[in-house]
C-alpha cells in the first residue's frame, strides 16, 4: 500500500505507483493529457511543452508539518504560479492536476500553433495523415486559426534518405528527438541526431550506410509526423484503407508479434498484398519493437517467381500439372516404401504442418527416417525439461538477476533477445559472457571470457565446475568470479547458440548449462518464473519443430522412439548409396545448402516449396505451398511461446497450406480424411503433444490489457505500433516446472582445435537466403561475405583490408572481403555473411589480391 | 600524413585531462579542423574513431557549433558579429564594406582562397563593437582603417607563410595545462 500515491486528477482520486508520471497516471484513467516528445518508453525530456498542465501541492504547516486545511475541511492546494510539464513530473501524494482549465487550453493551443507555424500542408499525400498525432491534436486541442503569415514559413527539404530504408521530411518534424533518442537509449546505436539549431534544427546520420542500425524502422512508428517514413511504404497507400492483419516474424526465434497492413489494390491485379509491416504489442515477447529484417522481409511473400502450380517431371522437364494428378503420383510411389524413404523438413513451417509432416512419414510411409534438413542446433530434450518457466518475462530480469550467453551473437542471431538481454543488465542484472570473439553484447556485461575456437565446451565445463565448489579459490580467475555471479543470483537465465560449435558440442553445451541452472540443488534455476535455459534457435519455429517431432529420436512431445531413425547426415549419406531412394523435402533445400551435392540414387524426390530452390531443379515433384502470410498456423518462439498468425493476403497461385498437402497425400495412405482448418490440426497437436494439452485457437488468441496502452485512437501514445488484439500466445511449462529433474549427463565431445587460425562462422541478420534475397529493399543491407582477422594474423597471411580472398571451408573455396579486426584474439578469424558451416577449420586462404 | 598522426602527443594530452574520453571531443575537432582546413566527413570519422563515438555524434556537435566549419574555408575565416548591439554600432554597414572590399558575399571566399566572411552571434564584446573574429583571434573597435591594416597583415602573414598558429597554440596550452578537470556525479 506504502508503494502506491494517491493524487486526483480532475477531480478524480486515483492511486498509482511511487516514481509514476503525471501524463501517466492521467493515462490510467482515460485522461489523455496530449504530449509529443514524451514516450513512455523513453526517458522525459520535457522538449515539446505539449503536456503542460496546472500542478497543485498540498499546502503543510511549516512547524508542524501538518496539512493545512480550508474552512470545509479540505485541504488546502497551492498551484504555481505557471503551468507544468506533465511528461516530467512525478506524482506525489495529495497533488492535484487540472487538465481542463483555460490556462491549459490555451498553453494547448499557442504549442500547436508554434509547431504548425512551419509544417507543410501536404497531410494529403503524407504516410502518416489518418494516424498522424499532429493531426489528431490539432484536431483535439488546435484553435483553427494562426497568426503566422503563410509566406514566412520555413521551406525545407522533403525527401532527405537517412540511408536506402528511411526518408525523412525536413519540413515535417517537430523535434521532439523521440527517434533520437530512441536509437541511443533503447537500442544503442547513436547513428542518428540533430544538426544545426533552432529552426534549422534537422535530422542527419553520418553512419555508413546511412542510418546503419537493424532498428531504423521503429523510428518511423514513433516520430509522432510523418517525417520519418519506410521507403516500402512511402507514398503507398493511406493509413484508412489499410487492413491490420495479426501475424509473428518468420525468421526469429523470439517470436515477435506484428501487424500486417493489407489493401486490395488495382495496381496489384485487385490482389490484397501486404504494404507494411509493424510491430503488435507483446511485452513479454518484443514489446512494441521489431527488427527491419521482421519489417522489411515480406516482400518474398509476392515475388513474381513464388511457384503457382504443381510441377510434374515429364520427359526430364518440370511441366505443371493439376493437384490431383501430383498427389496421385506422389502417393503411388511413396506407398509401401517403408525404410526406404525418408523425410526432411525446414524450420520456418508451422506447428501444425511439422506435426503432419511426421505423421505423414511416420504412419503413412512407415519410415523413421525424419530429419530436420539443416540442423544447426541440439538441445530441445533439454529445453523441455529446464527451458526458460512458463510465465517469465526478460523484461522482469534486473538487479540480483543474471544471464549467461554462451556461443551466440545475439545482435545478429535475434536482436529482440539483444535488447532484452542488454535491457536487463542496463537494469542491474549481472552479464556473463562466454564467447570466441567480442560482440555487440560486450559492452554490457559484467563478466566476458573469451576462448579459442574449438574450446567452447572445455570453457563452458569450466564455469560449470567453478559453479559448483562452494570454497573461494585461492586467487579467483575470472571464471570462478563468473560462476559465482551466476550462481548466487536471485534469478538465472542461460542462452547458448551455435557460433563455432559442432552439432554435437551444442548438444553439449545444452546439458552443460542445464546442469548449471540445477547447481542450486535446494532451489534450482530452473522450475521457477524468470529461470531456465533458452537456445538461440536458428529460425522462427525450430522450438516446434522440436516439439512435434521432427528428429530421428523423438516423436511428438519428446516421446523417446524405440528405434530412433536416421538423421539427416545419415539420410543424406543414405541418398547416395542407394539405401533411400525416395526422399519427401518440404521447405528446406539440402542441394542449395550444400549438404547433399545431387540426386545421388535417388528414384523419387518430392520438393514442397515457396520457390524453384536448387533441390527443387531436380525433384520429380514440386509442390507449391503457401506462404505464412496466406494462412493461419502456430509457431512456438524460443522462450515456448506457442502463437498464432491469421492469413493476411490470398494465396499465390494455386499453393496450398503445407499441412494440406501433407493430409491429402497422407489419405491416399490410409491416414483418414483431410482437416479442414489448421485448428483442426492444431487440436490433433495438442492432443499428441502433452506440454500443448488445454491450448486451442481460442485460447492462443487471448488478450490482456497491457502497460503501456498504445494503439487505440490516441495514437500519439506510442506511435504506429498495433495493439494486441488477436493473441498474446501461451507458453508451454518445461518439466522441472512440475517435478525435480535429474542432472544431465555431458559426456565429452570431440572437438576440432586445428593447428594455424582457427576459422568459424558467424552469423549476420541479413545474411542472403531464399527469403531474404526477394525483399528487395534489403539488397543493399545483405551482409557481405567478409573475412575478419586480427592485425598479426593478417600480416601473416600477407593480406590486409579490402582485399578479396578464396576461403577454403569443406572442399569449397568462398569469396570473402579481407576485413582486419583489431578486437580479435590472434589466431581466430571470423567469415561472416556466408552460407553456415559447423564447427572450426584451420583458415586457409586460396590466393588473394 | 592524417592529423591523428600528426598530433598524436597532443591528443594524447587532451584526451589524459578529462575522466572520460568523449569529453576531449570539441579540442580535438578544433585540431582536426585546423589541420584539414575544415571539418570534412573524414575529419569527423577520424575524430570520432579516436573517441570511440559514432561520427553522427561529431556531425551534430559541428552542425551545433558556428566554430567548426563543414564546407571548406578560406585561410582566415572573418568571423564579423552582427547581432544586436553590434549592429546598433553599425556592423551591417562594416559587413557590406567588407563584402565589397573582397568581393565577396557572406559565407564566401575570395578566389585567393584567404578569406572567408561569415556573420555570427554576439561573441561577447559589445562594448567594443564592431568586431570580428579571425582564426580564435578577436579584432576590436573596427572601421574601414582598422580593416585594411588587418587584411594587409594576413596578406603579408600569407606570403611569408607563417602558419597562423594561434589554434593549435591555445589548444596545445589548454592540454599542456595540466589542470585534471575532476568528476562532479556520474551516471
Ligand atoms: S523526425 Fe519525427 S521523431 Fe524525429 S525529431 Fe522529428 S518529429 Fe521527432
Ligand atoms: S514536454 Fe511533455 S510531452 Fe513534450
Ligand atoms: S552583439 Fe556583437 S559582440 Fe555582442
Amino acid at each position: 500500500m506504502s508503494d502506491l500515491i494517491t493524487l486526483t486528477i480532475d477531480g478524480t482520486a486515483v492511486s498509482v505507483p511511487k516514481g509514476t508520471l503525471v501524463v501517466d497516471a492521467a493515462k490510467k484513467i482515460g485522461n489523455d493529457i496530449p504530449v509529443f516528445c514524451y514516450h513512455p518508453k523513453l526517458e522525459p525530456v520535457g522538449m515539446c511543452r505539449m503536456c503542460l498542465v496546472e500542478i497543485g501541492l498540498p499546502v503543510r504547516d511549516r512547524a508542524t508539518g501538518e496539512l493545512v486545511l480550508n474552512a470545509d475541511g479540505t485541504p488546502q492546494v497551492n498551484f504555481g504560479r505557471t503551468l507544468q510539464t506533465g511528461c516530467t513530473i512525478v506524482v506525489s501524494e495529495g497533488m492535484v492536476v487540472r487538465t481542463n482549465t483555460q490556462p491549459v487550453d490555451e498553453a494547448r493551443e499557442s504549442v500547436i500553433e508554434f509547431l504548425l507555424s512551419s509544417h507543410p500542408l501536404d497531410c494529403p499525400i503524407c504516410d502518416k495523415g489518418g494516424e498522424c498525432p499532429l493531426q489528431n491534436l490539432t484536431m483535439a486541442h488546435g484553435a483553427g486559426t494562426t497568426q503566422m503569415d503563410y509566406s514566412l514559413k520555413l521551406k525545407m527539404d522533403k525527401h532527405v534518405p537517412l540511408g536506402e530504408l528511411i526518408y525523412l521530411d525536413r519540413e515535417r518534424c517537430i523535434q521532439c528527438a523521440r527517434c533520437i533518442r530512441f536509437q541511443e537509449e533503447i537500442v544503442d546505436d547513436p547513428v542518428i541526431r540533430f544538426h544545426n539549431r533552432g529552426r534549422s534544427l534537422e535530422i542527419v546520420t553520418l553512419s555508413d550506410p546511412g542510418f546503419d542500425s537493424y532498428w531504423s524502422g521503429n523510428t518511423t512508428d514513433i516520430c509522432p509526423v510523418g517525417a520519418l517514413t519506410t521507403s516500402d511504404f512511402r507514398f503507398g497507400a493511406r493509413p484508412w484503407e489499410l487492413i491490420p492483419v495479426a501475424s509473428i516474424s518468420v525468421h526469429s526465434p523470439a517470436g515477435a508479434n506484428l501487424t500486417f497492413s493489407t489493401r486490395r489494390e488495382a495496381k496489384s491485379g485487385g490482389r490484397s498484398v501486404i504494404k507494411r509491416v509493424l510491430p503488435r504489442q507483446n511485452e513479454n515477447v518484443n514489446e512494441i519493437w521489431i527488427h527491419d529484417r521482421d519489417r522489411f522481409v515480406h516482400q518474398f511473400a509476392d515475388a513474381p517467381d513464388r511457384l503457382q502450380k504443381p510441377l510434374i517431371r515429364k520427359n526430364g522437364q518440370l511441366v505443371e500439372a493439376g493437384w490431383e494428378e501430383a498427389i496421385e503420383l506422389v502417393a503411388h510411389k511413396l506407398n509401401g516404401l517403408g525404410e526406404k524413404a525418408a523425410g526432411l523438413s525446414g524450420d520456418r513451417l508451422s506447428n501444425e504442418d511439422l506435426f503432419l509432416f511426421q505423421k505423414f512419414l511416420r504412419q503413412g510411409v512407415k519410415t523413421p527416417h525424419l530429419d530436420l534438413g539443416n540442423r544447426t542446433i541440439m538441445g530441445g530434450d533439454v529445453t523441455a525439461k529446464v527451458g526458460i518457466s512458463s510465465g517469465s518475462n526478460l523484461g522482469e530480469l534486473g538487479q540480483g538477476d543474471a544471464i549467461v550467453v554462451v556461443a551466440s551473437d545475439l545482435h545478429e542471431e535475434e536482436p529482440i533477445w539483444w535488447l532484452r538481454v542488454k535491457q536487463a543488465a542496463q537494469r542491474g542484472a549481472t552479464l556473463v559472457i562466454l564467447s570466441a570473439r567480442p560482440t555487440r553484447l560486450d559492452k554490457f556485461a559484467s563478466h566476458t571470457i573469451y576462448y579459442r575456437p574449438g574450446e567452447a565446451v572445455a570453457t563452458t565445463r569450466q564455469l560449470l565446475n567453478a559453479a559448483k565448489i562452494a570454497v573461494e579459490t585461492a586467487e579467483p580467475d575470472p571464471i570462478k568470479t563468473a560462476a559465482d555471479a551466476l550462481i548466487n543470483a536471485q534469478n538465472l537465465v542461460a542462452f547458448y547458440g551455435a557460433e563455432g560449435l559442432t552439432l554435437a558440442e551444442t548438444d553439449t553445451i545444452a546439458r552443460l548449462l542445464g546442469n548449471l541452472l540445477l547447481v542450486k540443488g535446494e532451489q534450482p534455476h530452473a522450475g521457477r518464473k524468470n529461470n531456465g535455459l533458452i537456445a538461440v534457435w536458428p529460425h522462427n519455429n525450430t522450438q516446434g519443430a522440436w516439439d512435434m517431432g521432427i528428429h530421428p529420436a523423438f516423436g511428438p512431445g519428446y516421446k523417446a522412439l524405440d528405434i530412433p531413425g536416421k538423421d539427416a547426415a545419415a539420410i543424406y549419406a543414405g541418398v547416395q548409396s542407394g539405401e533411400i531412394s525416395a526422399l519427401y523435402v518440404a521447405g528446406t533445400d539440402p542441394i542449395g545448402d550444400g549438404l547433399l551435392a545431387d540426386r545421388g540414387k535417388l528414384d523419387f524426390l518430392v520438393v514442397q516449396e515457396l520457390f524453384l530452390t536448387e533441390t527443387a531443379k531436380l525433384a520429380d515433384v514440386v509442390l507449391p505451398a503457401q506462404s505464412w502470410a496466406e494462412r493461419d498456423g502456430t509457431f512456438t518462439s524460443g522462450e515456448r511461446r506457442v502463437q498464432r498468425y491469421y492469413p493476411a493476403i490470398p494465396p499465390v497461385g494455386e499453393s496450398r497450406e503445407d499441412w494440406r498437402i501433407l493430409a491429402q497425400i497422407g489419405e491416399k495412405l490410409g491416414l483418414g480424411k483431410t482437416p479442414f482448418a489448421a485448428s483442426l490440426v492444431f487440436k490433433e497437436v495438442a492432443t499428441a503433444v502433452p506440454a500443448y494439452k488445454g491450448m486451442d485457437y481460442r485460447s492462443l488468441a487471448r488478450v490482456e490489457e497491457q502497460w503501456p496502452i498504445i494503439g487505440r485512437s490516441d495514437l500519439y501514445y506510442g506511435g504506429t505500433a498495433y495493439d494486441n488484439k488477436h493473441g498474446l500466445g501461451q507458453q508451454w511449462a518445461a518439466a522441472a516446472e512440475a517435478a525435480a529433474v535429474e542432472s544431465f549427463d555431458t559426456a565429452d565431445t570431440p572437438t576440432n582445435q586445428p593447428d594455424g587460425i582457427r576459422l568459424i562462422r558467424a552469423a549476420a541478420l541479413f545474411t542472403p537466403g531464399t527469403l531474404i534475397n526477394h525483399a528487395e529493399v534489403l539488397a543493399e543491407r545483405l551482409a557481405k561475405p567478409t573475412l575478419w582477422v586480427n592485425e598479426a594474423d593478417a600480416s601473416h597471411l600477407q593480406v590486409a583490408d579490402g582485399y578479396v580472398v578464396n576461403v577454403a571451408v569443406n572442399g569449397r573455396a568462398v569469396p570473402a572481403i579481407v576485413q582486419m579486426n583489431g578486437k580479435l584474439l590472434k589466431g581466430t578469424a571470423v567469415l561472416r555473411g556466408v552460407p553456415y558451416f559447423p564447427g572450426v577449420v584451420q583458415l586457409e586462404v586460396i590466393g588473394n589480391r | 600524413m592524417t592529423f591523428t598522426e600528426k598530433y598524436a602527443a597532443e591528443i594524447e594530452g587532451i584526451i589524459a585531462r578529462f575522466p572520460h574520453k568523449k569529453s576531449a571531443v570539441l579540442p580535438l575537432m578544433h585540431l582536426a579542423q585546423h589541420y584539414y582546413g575544415y571539418m570534412s566527413d573524414d575529419a569527423m570519422r577520424e575524430v570520432a574513431a579516436i573517441l570511440d563515438l559514432d561520427p553522427t555524434h561529431i556531425l551534430s556537435l559541428a552542425g551545433f557549433y558556428t566554430l567548426y566549419y563543414e564546407e571548406p574555408v578560406g585561410k582566415y575565416v572573418l568571423e564579423i558579429c552582427n547581432d544586436l548591439a553590434c549592429a546598433l554600432r553599425g556592423a551591417d554597414q562594416f559587413v557590406e564594406m567588407a563584402c565589397n572590399k573582397l568581393e565577396v558575399g557572406v559565407d564566401e571566399t575570395t578566389a585567393d582562397g584567404l578569406f572567408t566572411i561569415k556573420t555570427v552571434m554576439c561573441l561577447a564584446a559589445c562594448d567594443r563593437a564592431p568586431m570580428l573574429q579571425c582564426n580564435l583571434k578577436f579584432e576590436e573597435h573596427l572601421d574601414e582603417a582598422k580593416f585594411d591594416a588587418l587584411l594587409a597583415r594576413l596578406r603579408e602573414q600569407a606570403a611569408a607563410e607563417t602558419i597562423e598558429t594561434s589554434v593549435v597554440e591555445k589548444i596545445t596550452a589548454y592540454a599542456k595545462s595540466g589542470n585534471q578537470v575532476s568528476v562532479i556525479g556520474n551516471r
